[in-house]
């Protein structure tokens, strides 16, 4: 995977969630928020922009709290209907695309 | 070892879309998919092409695969390397695919007479429908989701090859996530898809208006629909599946809290979550369980192979007589 696609992915990426109004409706849409906003729609949103933005977080860390959305999109209508255009969970896939791609650059860059 | 940041993505995804690429279907098993259609006499080329998805064709494999991966313990649910993971398994003495058919050999399947049961449903609307039979591809979404964004994109490009050399021009879906795949994913990865692809629940409401056909249900029963997530925020159909239930004589509707149905309808937590985190998928399970049980209902309609599994699963450890079943089917029952 070439630099641009994945630098062109996080700016999409951060460019969303700029758009967010971090009313965090979204966490009380989210059938797997039980407490921790990590578990949430707004906590994956904030985790992959500070990983991106500034390199906080493991990538184990983030893949857990990413790949633990169900995809059932109940955040997003929330989200629209309050007429933001975040697409939260439309994010959180391209989140999951960049965390593969950055994966497997990371391993053919080992085979080198 | 290798530095552990470089493991990063879930092996059960891993797992589903090697199976994808390598074998077309969504757990590696090899054995006919078009089993349940041999009786039907479908034809391969029609004017609408039903596809029957990996969905309901290998529903009684997915649990055995998502049971496969839980008893490879650490290794089915650690983060693994994209390239390879069977690989990995094998190494340490797993076959997953063995296991999944093991764990499924003693289990009796409810999910493929859905499929016969659509069929039935449109032959009797005087739909008559082609089907692939063999040749029906896997539409690769669970790559879609898992963020393999380029291995998805080949895919559908390959199936959209397949679905020209057979001369489709329009699909009748069955499995929301598949549908709703081919019908909003494939167009924004394919240039030039123009295959109409519609839903079966559209279909039968759309011919349900336009003609005068007496549904009964065999006794009166008390029914909540529970919303897929696919079919309520992907594809829309919110009415529709209501509009056809309401339609059949001596059945009552209940309905869940407005906040918990339609476009809100909560998520039963099932699908690719089990995969990676199955204890946060039970509890979720449980949660929409309760929700749908203390409606007071004493049938469950859906109309997803995930949510249908999933819900019958979690009823049933709350010890409730309420049971599940696929709207197909029940539509089936009563349109005799």
């Amino acid at each position: 995977m070439n630099e641009t696609d994945l630098k062109s992915l996080e700016k999409e990426i951060t460019d969303s969630v700029q758009r967010c109004w971090k009313c965090r409706m979204c966490a009380a849409m989210c059938p797997t928020y039980e407490g921790w906003l990590t578990q949430s729609t707004a906590g994956r949103l904030m985790a992959i922009n500070l990983y991106i933005k500034h390199g906080l977080g493991s990538l184990e860390d983030l893949s857990d709290i990413l790949y633990s959305c169900t995809t059932c999109r109940r955040c997003q209508e929330r989200c629209k209907a309050l007429s933001t255009d975040c697409m939260p969970a439309d994010t959180i896939l391209k989140a999951r695309q960049y965390l593969v791609k950055l994966s497997e650059a990371k391993e053919e860059g080992k085979h080198e | 070892m290798s530095n552990p940041a470089k493991k990063i993505i879930p092996a059960g995804h891993i797992y589903m879309k090697e199976n994808v690429l390598s074998k077309s279907n969504l757990t590696g098993i090899s054995e006919s998919k078009a089993l349940w259609a041999k009786d039907l006499g479908l034809a391969q080329k029609a004017e609408y092409m039903f596809f029957a998805g990996c969905g309901y064709q290998q529903m009684k494999y997915v649990e055995g695969m998502m049971g496969a991966l839980k008893s490879a313990g650490k290794w089915g649910m650690s983060i693994g390397k994209v390239a390879g993971i069977s690989k990995v398994f094998g190494k340490v003495g797993i076959d997953l695919t063995s296991i999944t058919a093991r764990i499924t050999a003693s289990k009796e399947d409810p999910y493929t007479p859905v499929l016969v049961s659509s069929v039935n449903v449109l032959r009797k609307l005087g739909l008559d429908v082609g089907y692939m039979h063999e040749e029906e591809p896997c539409c690769g979404s669970p790559m879609h989701y898992a963020g393999f964004e380029s291995d998805y994109a080949d895919h559908a490009k390959k199936n959209c090859e397949i679905f020209k050399s057979y001369g489709v021009r329009k699909i009748i879906g069955l499995v929301p996530g598949c549908t709703s795949a081919l019908k909003n994913a494939y167009p924004q990865y394919v240039s030039g898809f123009d295959i109409e692809v519609h839903h079966i629940l559209e279909i039968i409401a759309k011919s349900l208006k336009e003609k005068t056909i007496k549904l009964k249900a065999k006794k009166r029963v008390k029914v909540v629909y529970h919303d897929p997530c696919q079919l309520s925020r992907y594809l829309q159909l919110i009415d529709e599946p209501r509009q056809i239930i309401k339609s059949i004589e001596g059945v009552e509707l209940i309905e869940p809290d407005p906040e918990q149905r339609g476009k809100w309808s909560t998520c039963c937590g099932g699908g690719g979550l089990e995969a990676t985190h199955p204890e946060l998928s039970e509890r979720i399970g449980t949660k929409r369980a309760r929700e749908l049980v203390s409606t007071g209902a004493s049938l469950v309609l859906s109309n997803c192979p995930a949510c249908d599994l999933q819900l019958a699963k979690m009823i049933k450890r709350l010890d409730s007589n309420v049971s599940v079943m696929d709207l197909i089917r029940f539509l089936d029952e009563a349109l005799n």
